[in-house]
């Protein structure tokens, strides 16, 4: 820990520096989809949806409005939170592959809609966010020192907020849910109750990293912000690292994260495709070899209880 | 105006012969062998790649390479349960749902690794005539593909029907376990089911070549399509694919008649959205899955 808070005094390198901000924030990521996809086993391939969401709420806010990213993170989270009640509505209508499905078509109407929305939001050209220079009210810092350690500290909400859950009754019952729903329900569980709670958490904090994300870069359109690299890139690290948990989705990250920079900027970016590549096959490698991801190989933290490591297959 | 809603809902229907192929390649493998091939796209855009080849390089028009597409993918699909859908049935949505879609992300992405992302295109002497019947315009190239499309999904519900192994394929898609039971031999009847089904995105790859260009994410189109269009169709239901297949198209094409040009996957996400929130089992289904 202590190692991760002195890093950025250390490494000055741009290009490292920027990919160590780019682990932390789709770490983040994974964590969050991690809670649904990883306990619940709510398998989704969306939450592009909610990172977009937090993306344009904040900017909206700051840019229409002059209110600061700091208010607009929260409010894009609300938003994200509210937005996941009736789009979980109707896509927990359906089960497993289908819901992954339903959960790519919401994202994608997102995107479309906001590509419509000329007036308020800019359409497809998007817009770029104004630069202030040192303003860290508007969540905006000189280097790259203060996104790091802003991502980090997402990144160790994501990880408390898992914790918590891990160790609460609502834990148990995302298991449960994981494991056979139809089971939990005849057992007690109120699985639409829990899923929509799951995903409103989700989703929420799914939002915080697309503010981020937005600020961090300057610039939105909604071709980022709904991007479906988002999605997948949220379930790969988690599914790698090792699904439902705790730390599975933070090794995930470090893992494919790196890699893929580095083959970016060794390949230069004419040859597109090579990333997804390598994802891919690291993706099936792991489904064939080892579906309860890498976390495995590592040795099992102390404080870590086997029951709750243990990952579980549905 | 009746002219032009009638226009719109020809030229519908003939690109949805194509959405139906597809889709019922994906209800097929989903009813018999209970996974959802995220990479049938990407076998669509084989299919293209095959006949895009065989035209531009041996001259070979892209119907009679239907020949070539539709067996090469045939015994793709039999490796493809082989080495891979078998290894993962029985562990979970995870594996199943994430090992096609990394199947899907290497193929499509290999494509433009190898293809590069160019469009490309094969000219046949038919592929910019047309027939007229009254006020109406039928492309030549998407009505031959129409035709054949259905022809080809007549002759899969014949061999459901009428053959043995189809009989047990249908025997395995309503209850696996019992049917097992009953001496059939699932890697025999799956292997067939996810050739049969990449059989079918082959030749729609094949028949779309006279008139659509080939590029490396073009499968995407027609599995979104798809997926809809199964959901909508009731999982696992043959018949209610074709139909569904059928309707996106004509409810495609009305949406970029009427809303706008970009607007036929906007209405066609809004029609799964909306089949969810009116009758999640689909169009012919008594319950979800």
């Amino acid at each position: 820990m202590l190692v991760s808070l002195a890093l950025p005094l250390v490494v000055t390198n741009a290009f490292a520096i920027d990919i160590l901000i780019r682990v932390l924030l789709f770490a983040f990521i994974g964590v969050a989809w991690n809670l649904m996809g990883g306990y619940a086993k709510q398998l989704s391939l969306g939450h592009a949806a909610y990172f977009g969401l937090g993306a344009y709420t904040s900017t909206i806010l700051l840019v229409r409005f002059g209110i600061s990213p700091w208010v607009g993170i929260l409010a894009g989270g609300v938003v994200a939170m509210l937005a996941s009640v009736p789009i979980g509505a109707l896509c927990f209508r359906l089960r497993g592959p289908y819901f992954a499905i339903a959960t790519i078509a919401t994202a994608q109407v997102l995107m479309l809609l906001f590509l419509k929305f000329r007036d308020f939001a800019w359409g497809a050209e998007g817009t770029t966010i104004p630069n202030l220079g040192n303003a860290p009210l508007m969540m905006q810092f000189p280097g790259k020192a203060g996104y790091y350690y802003l991502a980090l500290v997402l990144l160790a909400i994501g990880l408390v907020i898992t914790r918590l859950i891990e160790r609460s009754w609502m834990g148990y019952y995302l298991i449960a849910v994981g494991e056979d729903q139809d089971a939990a329900e005849a057992i007690g569980v109120n699985v639409p109750r829990i899923k929509r709670d799951i995903y409103m958490i989700s989703a929420f904090l799914t939002a915080l990293a697309g503010t981020f994300y937005v600020q961090y870069i300057y610039f939105i359109d909604p071709a980022t912000a709904f991007s479906f690299n988002v999605s997948v890139e949220a379930a790969l690290v988690s599914i790698v690292g090792g699904i439902g948990t705790l730390w599975g989705p933070v090794l995930g990250t470090a893992l494919l994260e790196p890699t893929s920079a580095l083959l970016q900027s060794w390949l230069g970016s004419g040859r597109g495709g090579v990333q997804l590549i390598v994802y891919a096959a690291i993706l099936m490698a792991v489904i064939l070899w080892r579906p309860s991801g890498l976390i495995g190989l590592l040795t099992r933290r102390a404080d870590a209880p086997e029951a709750e490591s243990a990952p579980v297959n549905g | 105006m009746a002219a032009i809603i009638a226009q719109a809902v020809v030229n519908g229907l003939l690109i949805g012969g194509i959405y139906a192929l597809v889709s019922v390649g994906v209800t097929l493998i989903f009813g018999v062998v209970k996974i959802v091939n995220f990479a049938q796209g990407e076998f669509v855009m084989i299919g293209m790649y095959i006949s895009y080849f065989l035209a531009t390089f041996l001259g070979i028009d892209p119907l009679v390479a239907l020949a070539v597409s539709m067996p090469t993918l045939f015994i793709i699909g039999l490796l493809l349960q082989r080495f891979l859908i078998r290894r993962v049935l029985g562990l979970g949505d995870m594996p199943q749902i994430f090992l096609t879609f990394a199947l899907s992300l290497l193929l499509m992405n290999g494509a433009l690794l190898v293809f590069s992302a160019n469009y490309r295109t094969v000219q046949t002497a038919y592929s910019e005539s047309a027939v007229h019947v009254g006020p109406l315009y039928v492309s030549v190239a998407k009505l031959i593909a129409f035709v054949v499309a259905m022809a080809l999904s007549a002759a899969l519900s014949f061999f459901l029907r009428v053959t043995d192994l189809g009989k047990a394929m249908r025997a395995a898609a309503q209850n696996r376990d019992v049917a097992m039971l009953m001496g059939i031999n699932p890697d025999r009847v799956f292997g067939v089911a996810v050739g049969l089904s990449l059989a079918l995105a082959g030749a729609a790859g094949s028949l779309l070549m006279p008139f659509y260009p080939v590029y490396p994410t073009v499968g995407q189109v027609f599995v979104l399509m798809a997926f809809v269009a199964v959901v909508l169709g009731t999982l696992g239901n043959v018949k209610g694919a074709l139909i569904a297949g059928l309707m996106m198209g004509v409810a495609e094409s009305l949406g970029i008649q009427f809303i706008g040009a970009d607007s036929g996957l906007l209405v066609v996400f809004a029609m799964l959205l909306l089949t969810l929130a009116v009758r999640p089992s689909g169009l012919f289904g008594g319950s979800t899955r």
